[in-house]
C-alpha cells in the first residue's frame, strides 16, 4: 500500500533465542529487586522484555547496543540520557515502529520481533504510544481521534465508543473541548487528547517519547499531571522518555540512564539522582540540574 | 424531388407543345413553377427566418401554346408581401423582354399584371425584395394563380419547399440591433465589429450552446473515473511491490510525456483500424479520463507523500492495519490537501476538450469554428471564450478561497507542533506537481514537450525527520 517504513516483517536475527518465559521471568526478579521502587512478586513475569536489542542504521550507523530491559506491570520507567543516545530508539522499536536489527522484543512473553505486519497491528494496540509531536488526526475532532480505535480496531459500536471517548477525555479534564479540532487546541491539550486515544485502547504498557518537550513552559505541568494520574491511580505500566526530572523523581519506580546505545545506569530514582554510580551519569545530571 | 418533378413538367410542357396538333390544350402546364428559394437572412448563419425580411425568388415557365397575363403568387397565412419591392424578369431564350408589369400586394398574395400578355416559351423570374414568411417557420411552399391571355385563370404548381426557421425572441432582438443606429456605430468600428458584433454574441450565445453542454458533459463524466484511475495509480505507484510500481510509473510517464492531442488522434484514428468504433462522445469521455488520471495518479501521489509520518505511526501506534490508516487517516487527509491543485486540473482538462474538435466532436470549439466561417467574423470566437470563462473563473475563485482556508486552517491556531514541519516541504512539492501538470498541458497543443517529473523520489517525505 505505501513505501514507508514501518515494515515490520523482516525477521530480526536472533543474537541467540529469547530466554524462556520462567527463566526470562526468575533472571529479571534477581536482577531488578534492587533497582526498582515498584513492588513485585516471585511469580509475576515482566510484562515488556528487551532482550539483547540492537539497532543499526543504514547499515554502518549502530545507535543500540545490546540493550537489555524489563519492565514489570505497573512499574513506571523512566529513561534518561542525551539527545541521540538512542532513547527514542529504543522506544520505537518496543512497538516495532523501528525494526530491530537484532535482539528481541516480547510483550507478555509473546514475541513481537518477527511477527507479519497484519499480527503486528493487532499486537499494536496493547502498546500505547504517545509522541513529541503529538500526531492528532487533524481531520478528527479531539473525541472522534479517540473513537477511531474504538471503532476500527476493537471494532465497537459508535455509542459505545462516544462514551469511552468522552470518559477518556473527562479523565484529561478536556470533557468541554471534545468536538474541537487538533488545530484549535493548545500543545497541552492536543497532548492531553493524544494520551486519551492512548489509554481509551487499554493498552499494557504505555511509552511516552519526551510528550512535553514541544510544549511551552506553562503547558507542560497539565500533560504531566495527566501522566502522574495514570501512573498513581490507574496503575499503568509505563515507560517514559523524559527532560523532566521532577517527575522522574517523584513518579518514577526506576529511572534508566541511557548514553551512546546502551544503558550505562538504572535504578531507583533517589539513588541514581543523589548516588549516581557511573560518571557519565553524573555528568549528564549535573549538567540538567 | 420537387425539382425534378418541376423539370419534369417543363419536359412533359415541351412535349405537349410540339404535339398541339393532336392534343386538346392542357392548360396545367401552360405556366409551371420551376423553382422558389429565399436569401438567408440569420445573423451567422445560412438559415431563413421567418418574420424578417428576406428575398423571394420565383421562377415559371410559360408553357408551348399560351400568354400569360398575370401572376398570383400566394405564401401560407402570415407571409406577407406588403412594402416588398418586385423585380419581374421574362427570358425568351436568352433575350430578355421588356414587358412593363403592375405589382400589387395584399397581405400573403402577390399579383403582377402584365400589360402585355407575356408570350409562350418565355421564362418569367419574380424578386420579391422585403417580404417576410410566417414568423412560424417551417416549410414554405409558393403556391398562386395566373390567367391567360385568353381570360382563363389557373393554379399554379406549388413550388417547393423553402426551410424556413420560426423567429425567435432571439432573432427579433437581433433584428433590433441590426436596425439599431448605436449597434451599427458599434458595428462599423473595424475591431468592434469584427471581435464582438453584439448581434453575433447574440446568435452565437445560443447557436454554441449544444457545444459548451457538450463539453461540460464530457469533462463531468470523465473526471469521476480519472479520479478514480488516478487514485488506484498513486496507490500502485507507491505499492511495495516493484512489478506493480514500475506498471504506474509507466502508465504516468507514457501518458504525462506525450500530447493530450497526440493521445487524442491515436485514439480516435487507430481504434477504427483496429476494428474498434465507439461513438465519438464516448471515446472523448475515456481518452479524456485516462490523460487526467495520470496527472491525478501525481497529484494525489504527492497529496498522500505530503501526510507526515507521524500519522502513520500514531494510527499504527492504536493498532491501525495499512489499509484502515490509509482509507480513515491518510486519504481523508491527502484529499482535502489536494481540492485546489485538483480543481486546477479540472479547468486544465474542461479547456481541454477543445482539443477534440480536431477529431469531429461537436464540443464549442467545433461550433465555434463553424459559425465563425459562415459569418466571417471572429465574435463566435469570443462567445466561446466567454462559455469558458463562465466555469473557468468561478472555480478558479473558488481555488483560491480554499487555498487560503487550508493555508490558515493549518498555519492558523495554536503551537506548530514539531512533526508538522513536515507538511511545509511537500506542501510545496504537492504545489509543484500542480504546476507540472499546467505545463505539460500547455504544450499539448504545440507538441511534444518532455516532462521530467518534478518531485523527489518516493520516501523523500517519509525520510524527513
Ligand atoms: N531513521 C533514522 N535513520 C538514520 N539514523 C537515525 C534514524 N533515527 C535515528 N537515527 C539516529 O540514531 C541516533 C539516536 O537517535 P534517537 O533514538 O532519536 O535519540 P534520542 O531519542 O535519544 O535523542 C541519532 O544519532 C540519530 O541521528
Ligand atoms: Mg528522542
Amino acid at each position: 500500500m505505501c513505501a514507508r517504513k514501518a515494515s515490520a516483517n523482516v525477521v530480526a536475527k536472533a543474537v541467540e533465542p529469547a530466554l524462556p518465559a520462567e527463566e526470562a521471568a526468575a533472571r529479571a526478579y534477581a536482577h531488578d529487586r534492587d533497582l526498582t521502587s515498584h513492588h513485585f512478586s516471585l511469580d509475576e513475569h515482566p510484562i515488556v522484555r528487551i532482550e539483547h536489542l540492537n539497532k543499526t542504521f543504514d547499515g554502518h550507523t549502530q545507535v543500540l547496543r545490546d540493550v537489555n530491559l524489563d519492565v514489570w506491570p505497573g512499574e513506571v520507567v523512566v529513561v534518561l540520557g542525551p539527545s541521540g543516545s538512542g532513547k527514542s530508539t529504543m522506544l520505537r522499536c518496543i512497538n516495532l515502529l523501528e525494526t530491530p536489527t537484532a535482539g528481541h522484543i516480547l510483550l507478555k512473553d509473546k514475541e513481537l520481533t518477527g511477527l507479519s505486519a497484519s499480527e503486528l497491528s493487532k499486537l499494536r494496540q496493547d502498546i500505547g504510544m504517545v509522541f513529541q509531536g503529538f500526531n492528532l488526526f487533524p481531520h478528527l475532532t479531539a473525541k472522534e481521534n479517540v473513537m477511531i480505535g474504538q471503532t476500527k480496531v476493537l471494532k465497537k459500536s459508535k455509542e459505545e465508543a462516544e462514551a469511552e471517548a468522552i470518559k477518556q477525555l473527562t479523565d484529561v479534564g478536556l470533557a468541554d473541548r471534545a468536538d474541537f479540532k487538533p488545530a484549535q487546541l493548545s500543545g497541552g491539550q492536543q497532548q492531553r487528547v493524544a494520551i486519551a486515544r492512548a489509554v481509551a485502547m487499554h493498552p499494557d504498557v504505555m511509552l511516552f517519547d519526551e510528550p512535553t518537550s514541544a510544549l511551552d513552559p506553562e503547558l507542560v505541568r497539565g500533560v504531566l499531571d495527566v501522566m502522574r494520574d495514570l501512573a498513581e491511580n490507574s496503575g499503568m505500566t509505563m515507560i517514559v522518555v523524559t527532560h523532566e526530572m521532577g517527575f522522574a523523581r517523584e513518579v518514577a519506580d526506576r529511572v534508566v540512564f541511557m548514553e551512546g546505545g546502551v544503558v550505562v545506569e538504572q535504578g531507583k530514582p533517589d539513588d541514581v539522582f543523589d548516588h549516581p554510580q557511573n560518571e557519565r551519569t553524573a555528568a549528564f545530571l549535573g549538567n540538567i540540574e | 424531388m420537387a425539382r425534378l418533378l418541376a423539370a419534369f413538367a417543363v419536359a412533359l410542357a415541351c412535349v405537349a407543345g410540339m404535339g398541339v396538333a393532336f392534343a386538346a390544350p392542357t392548360e396545367a402546364f401552360a405556366l409551371s413553377t420551376n423553382k422558389a428559394t429565399a436569401r438567408p437572412n440569420e445573423d451567422g448563419g445560412d438559415g431563413v427566418i421567418g418574420g424578417i425580411e428576406t428575398r423571394l425568388t420565383w421562377e415559371g415557365t410559360v408553357g408551348g401554346d399560351e400568354e400569360v397575363s398575370s401572376v398570383t403568387l400566394e405564401l401560407a397565412d402570415g407571409g406577407n408581401f406588403d412594402g416588398s419591392t418586385t423585380r419581374v424578369t421574362v427570358l425568351d431564350g436568352l433575350t430578355r423582354i421588356d414587358i412593363d408589369s403592375e405589382v400589387s400586394t395584399d397581405g400573403n398574395l402577390l399579383k403582377v399584371k402584365f400589360a402585355d400578355p407575356i408570350p409562350a416559351n418565355s421564362l418569367l423570374r419574380i424578386v420579391v425584395e422585403g417580404m417576410t414568411f410566417p414568423a412560424a417557420g417551417g416549410e414554405q411552399v409558393v403556391s398562386g394563380s395566373y390567367e391567360t391571355s385568353g381570360g382563363e385563370s389557373h393554379a399554379l404548381d406549388d413550388s417547393n419547399a423553402i426551410d424556413t426557421i420560426s423567429n425567435t425572441p432571439l432573432q427579433q432582438a437581433v433584428a433590433w440591433l441590426d436596425a439599431n443606429p448605436a449597434v451599427q456605430a458599434w458595428n462599423s468600428n473595424r475591431f468592434l465589429g469584427m471581435f464582438l458584433k453584439p448581434q453575433l454574441i447574440l446568435t452565437s450565445l445560443s447557436s454554441l450552446f449544444p457545444g459548451w453542454v457538450l463539453c461540460l458533459g464530457i469533462v463531468c463524466a470523465a473526471y469521476p473515473f480519472a479520479i478514480l484511475l488516478g487514485l488506484a495509480f498513486s496507490l500502485m505507484k507507491l505499492s511495495r511491490h516493484k512489478i506493480v510500481r514500475a506498471i504506474a510509473i509507466t502508465y504516468i510517464n507514457l501518458l504525462r510525456g506525450t500530447p493530450l492531442f497526440l493521445q487524442i488522434y491515436i485514439a480516435f484514428f487507430g481504434l477504427p483500424m483496429v476494428g474498434i468504433n465507439i461513438s465519438n462522445n464516448l471515446l472523448g469521455i475515456c481518452v479524456m479520463a485516462i490523460n487526467s488520471s495520470a496527472y491525478l495518479a501525481e497529484i494525489f501521489r504527492a497529496g498522500i507523500q505530503s501526510i507526515p509520518q507521524g500519522q502513520y505511526e500514531a494510527a499504527a501506534s492504536i493498532g491501525m492495519s495499512r489499509m484502515q490508516t490509509m482509507f480513515s487517516i491518510i486519504l481523508p487527509q491527502t484529499v482535502r490537501r489536494v481540492i485546489p491543485t485538483v480543481t486546477s486540473d479540472f479547468i486544465t482538462s474542461y479547456k481541454d476538450t477543445s482539443l477534440l474538435s480536431s477529431v469531429g466532436v461537436m464540443e464549442l470549439m467545433m461550433f465555434a469554428k463553424n459559425a465563425t466561417s459562415v459569418s466571417g467574423n471572429i465574435t463566435p470566437y469570443v462567445t466561446a471564450a466567454i462559455f469558458y470563462l463562465i466555469i473557468t473563473l468561478p472555480l478558479i475563485k473558488v481555488v483560491g478561497i480554499i487555498e487560503r482556508r487550508i493555508e490558515r486552517s493549518e498555519r492558523g491556531a495554536g503551537p506548530r507542533p514539531v512533526a508538522g514541519q513536515d507538511a511545509g516541504s511537500a506542501t510545496d512539492e504537492l504545489e509543484a506537481a500542480g504546476a507540472s501538470h499546467a505545463e505539460a498541458i500547455e504544450r499539448t497543443g504545440l507538441g511534444a514537450g518532455t516532462l521530467e517529473p518534478a518531485f523527489a523520489e518516493e520516501g523523500g517525505v517519509a525520510d524527513v525527520r
